[in-house]
């Protein structure tokens, strides 16, 4: 019989967590398949009345080479950036400011560069025809989609192969010096090697990111470049067509799956399960592998980058202290006037589930990390996989499924807030699962042991020893979740009503009702509020002795 | 405090599966008893099984075959934190959020014990293990030795029944090593715990043991006090592991009673007979470098040692000591000298003659 299973306390905790997964991953997954594949019986009419039709068969390909695109620009982008803070001996208030910069987009509403870009490179954008003149620059489409996800989602993989790159040991890339190398070889024969499963992660999770994003094509990539999320969105809320939405979920699912397993795979090929990178960084040798002028090289790419960025949310910012960009350009707080009359209603529904989703969210990331970390039980590895599932398929599967799987008794939750807490809870608790399993493979086990030859049942060593312990990946998993909370889209259009309303929503009215600076007066606000609870959290975590601001980003990262 | 608890094991059996593998034995048909208020070290190289066999006692592990028995009860199925035991880590294993006192108190307050009575024992017992005062600091604030105090207060705090080491100075560096025995060894005996103690280290074992149970790949290969083990080892594994030694391969010559003549490098030599020796039999003999003397060249043989020419290999100067090796008859040996500022140091490559005393040869059955 197995041992862990007698565990009074143990059972109990599997049993609640697979029960919370088969009822809020498995069951709305199986409605989606089931309504694509069932139709009186086993059918793929669904699915092949899709194919027949041109505009779904260029969402498919238009999907895969977007992903495929903003996948190899977002990592050579994210690649550049780790080079230089990591390798070019950056003063630390660089690396600060760029970090900060930085981590923008990644804790930005949706839309927030999609919008941006048009203000700056639109037909009448602030570079394209107030500085260089240009009247015939055409932001929408495949070009501009793919150059805002791009902005978007490379701090993903900067963040990512941060780490990478700094685990490097240095002592390595010496050794290959002393043994007579120059420096372009050292980087081409020891630190390219050791970064590409890093830059292959890295890779992965910015396809995936823009292979779910639903925001940026619905604003940039107009008719003729569809995508999946966004003809699933229309298929739904433009013709009812609950069928055909649910196959073309089924059609983006099939590729999101396939990139997540395949990152799943190459990580755990590589000894970890979730944490690809721990231990410190090797001896204080200073770095040497950049050469002075690659560093000018980076430095120029990054600075522009840089540059960009800040001058499309200074844009946003102007949006929204002026009656109307580009048109007129006179002082109003107008924007902010709204923001706080009618969008209030907004605004406090967004916080109450944002603040009801970090308790209950966090507690469920810690109690799954630790199950997955430190207990074994038939079935563990599954339970993690399942977990997992909708933090990895795009958010407008995981939306529509519950849209499918709420809607009628006995569980007809739609309309309430209990949807969106239940939606961001198995959504976004994933950060913090990583960060109680990184924390924990920190932590030996016998100190768990230790407690139970004192006579402490599990439930007792959990309250008292691991709770404690992991009390920095329970915050950092709580900020997530509040980040998360405040900025999601894809999945959470489908599950509004009236009676909850979201910001991020409201920001995609003021968008399609041509209210730019109203969206752009919602966006400010989130993105001061987020800021705001990242910086809090960085607070708290250097009062808990568990780094700053640069874990809680890290988490972000994917 | 507990006293009187007898430890029994019985055809204790431990396999552990690795994916796709072969299913490993870890552990296989262990008994062995440790008597009330005895101090049982469990002894053998790194995979013998010495550390699964305490955590089945500690009850980490499950066994997959036999029980295990504390006093009279069979707490083979029992929880970890049911069969009151103290455990004391390799790393320690403090917690690191917890003060020296929160530690200590931790076993105490799980049983509920009274904040006065908790306060009262953490104290005593810190006094016990030297660390009066030092109840607000954290682990991180203290040292190598200190944390190990600790470890040893926590586990003996809630006065268990039984004490299991885990090699617990393998941390520490080599003279704190030798201090923290000696005072691990006056507690045990001060609280009488029964004690099961793992270690890889020899001298350690051989330090601290009322008796030692000597492991090898997941069998106990011999069980018996320091002395026991050392003098009349039962294996050449035992008698390797335990000290060093010579194995000389040799021919049962005759045997009358309790002595036997054996032929050692061409002579005879007359000791005590080992078991199952007849007239005729191949034995292995153990001979203790420290039986071996070296001696000029031409020394003759006296009534009770053989002596055979040999050439010095190696030496090594340790101060109290010279170690040797010799080749003789194309075998390398080893040989101590002690007191080599009396006895003189001979030189590498120098033609020495070695004599062998008969009354410490043994063979091995």
């Amino acid at each position: 019989m197995n041992r862990s299973l007698r565990d009074p306390v143990l059972l109990p905790a599997v049993l609640l967590v697979w029960a919370a997964v088969l009822l809020f991953v498995l069951y709305p997954l199986a409605r989606l398949l089931f309504l694509t594949f069932w139709n009186g019986g086993p059918s793929l009419d669904a699915v092949a009345g899709l194919v027949r039709d041109w505009t779904n068969r260029a969402a498919l390909v238009n999907s895969l080479v977007l992903a495929a695109l903003v996948g190899v620009a977002g990592t050579a982008l994210g690649f550049m950036f780790a080079l230089l803070t990591v390798r070019a001996n950056l003063p630390s208030w660089l690396r600060r400011a760029i970090d900060a910069v930085v981590l923008l987009p990644l804790i930005s509403p949706p839309f927030t560069a999609a919008i941006a870009l048009i203000f700056a490179l639109g037909p009448r954008g602030l570079i394209s025809y107030h500085v260089f003149g240009l009247t015939k620059v055409n932001i929408y489409g495949l070009s501009g989609t793919l150059l805002s996800e791009t902005l978007t989602y490379f701090p993903v993989a900067y963040l990512t192969l941060k780490a990478v790159v700094a685990n490097i040991d240095p002592n390595l890339e010496d050794s290959a010096f002393s043994l007579g190398a120059r420096r372009w070889r050292v980087f081409r024969t020891v630190t390219l090697p050791l970064a590409t499963p890093g830059v292959a992660n890295a890779f992965l999770l910015v396809s995936a990111a823009s292979l779910a994003d639903f925001a940026t094509p619905l604003i940039l990539a107009g008719t003729k470049f569809p995508v999946l999320p966004t003809q699933a969105f229309l298929q739904i809320t433009g013709l009812y067509d609950m069928r055909g939405g649910a196959a073309l979920c089924f059609l983006l699912l099939v590729p999101a799956l396939a990139i997540f397993i395949g990152q799943r795979r190459w990580i755990e090929r590589r000894g970890g399960s979730f944490v690809t990178v721990t231990g410190k960084v090797g001896a204080a040798t200073r770095v040497k592998s950049l050469s002075p002028p690659a560093i000018v090289v980076l430095g120029v790419v990054c600075g522009l980058v840089v540059l960009l960025v800040l001058i499309c949310y200074l844009l946003i910012l102007a949006a929204s202290l002026v009656r109307g960009l580009g048109a007129d350009n006179t002082l109003s707080f107008a924007h902010y006037a709204h923001v706080f009359s009618g969008g209030l209603k907004a605004v406090r529904d967004t916080l109450i589930i944002a603040t009801l989703c970090m308790p209950l969210g966090g507690l469920f990331a810690v109690v799954l990390g630790f199950l997955v970390a430190r207990t074994q039980f038939p079935g563990r590895r599954a339970l993690e996989f399942a977990a997992m599932m909708n933090y990895a398929l795009p958010g407008t599967i995981v939306g529509i499924a519950y849209l499918l799987a709420f809607n009628d008794p006995p569980l007809a939750l739609t309309g309430t807030a209990f949807i969106l807490v239940v939606c961001y809870v198995f959504r976004y608790s994933l950060a913090g699962t990583r960060a109680t399993t990184a924390v924990l493979a920190q932590v030996d086990p016998s100190i768990e042991e230790a407690s139970a030859s004192l006579g402490a049942r599990r439930d007792v060593t959990f309250r008292r020893i691991v709770l404690p312990l992991v009390r920095p990946a329970l915050l950092a998993g709580m900020t997530v979740l509040f980040i998360r909370a405040m900025t999601a889209i894809s999945a959470t259009i489908f599950l509004v009503s009236l009676n909850w309303s979201l910001v991020t929503v409201r920001i995609l009215e003021g968008i399609t009702n041509l209210e730019l600076g109203q969206a752009s007066a919602f966006s400010m606000l989130v993105i001061a509020l987020v800021y705001l609870a990242v910086v809090i959290a960085s607070l708290a975590m250097r009062r808990l002795n568990a780094g700053s601001l640069g874990q809680a980003g890290a988490l972000l990262g994917g | 405090m507990t006293t009187g608890t007898r430890l029994r094991l019985d055809r204790v059996s431990k396999r552990f599966q690795r994916d796709g593998q072969a299913a490993l034995a870890a552990v296989n048909d262990v008994s062995l008893t440790v008597e009330p208020g005895e101090l049982l070290t469990l002894l053998g190289p790194s995979g013998c099984g010495k550390t699964t066999t305490l955590r089945m006692v500690a009850g980490f592990e499950q066994p997959d075959d036999g029980r295990i028995y504390i006093g009279d009860q069979d707490v083979t199925g029992l929880m970890v934190y049911r069969r009151g035991i103290g455990f004391v880590f390799q790393n320690y294993a403090l917690f690191p959020h917890l003060t020296v006192f929160e530690n200590v108190a931790y076993g105490l307050k799980v049983r509920r014990v009274s904040t006065a009575d908790v306060a009262r024992r953490v104290s005593r017992v810190l006094e016990l293990v030297g660390l009066p005062g030092y109840e607000r600091r954290f682990p991180n604030q203290l040292s190598g030795g200190e944390q190990q105090r600790v470890a040893v207060a926590r586990a003996v705090v809630v006065e268990p029944q039984l004490l299991l080491f885990d090699e617990p100075l393998s941390n520490l560096d080599a003279k704190l090593r030798v201090q923290m025995r000696a005072e691990l060894s006056r507690l045990q005996k001060q609280l009488a715990i029964t004690t099961v103690y793992v270690t890889h280290d020899q001298d350690e074992a051989m330090a601290i043991s009322d008796r030692i149970a000597v492991m090898r790949a997941g069998s106990v290969a011999q069980i018996g006090t320091a002395e026991d083990l050392y003098r009349a080892p039962r294996s050449a594994f035992v008698a390797q592991f335990i000290g060093r030694v010579n194995l000389v391969d040799s021919t049962v010559i005759a045997v009358t009673g309790e002595r036997m003549t054996v032929e050692l490098w061409g002579a005879s030599l007359t000791g005590p007979v080992g078991p199952g020796c007849g007239a005729g039999a191949r034995v292995t003999l153990v001979i203790r470098p420290e039986s071996l003397t070296l001696v000029p060249e031409s020394t003759k043989a006296g009534a009770t040692d053989v002596v055979v020419a040999g050439v010095v290999r190696s030496r090594t100067f340790l101060g109290e000591k010279v170690e040797y090796t010799v080749e003789v008859a194309g075998a390398l040996l080893h040989a101590v000298a002690y007191d080599p500022a009396r006895g003189g140091v001979h030189e590498v490559g120098a033609r020495v003659g070695v004599s062998c005393d008969a009354g410490a040869v043994r063979p091995l059955p």
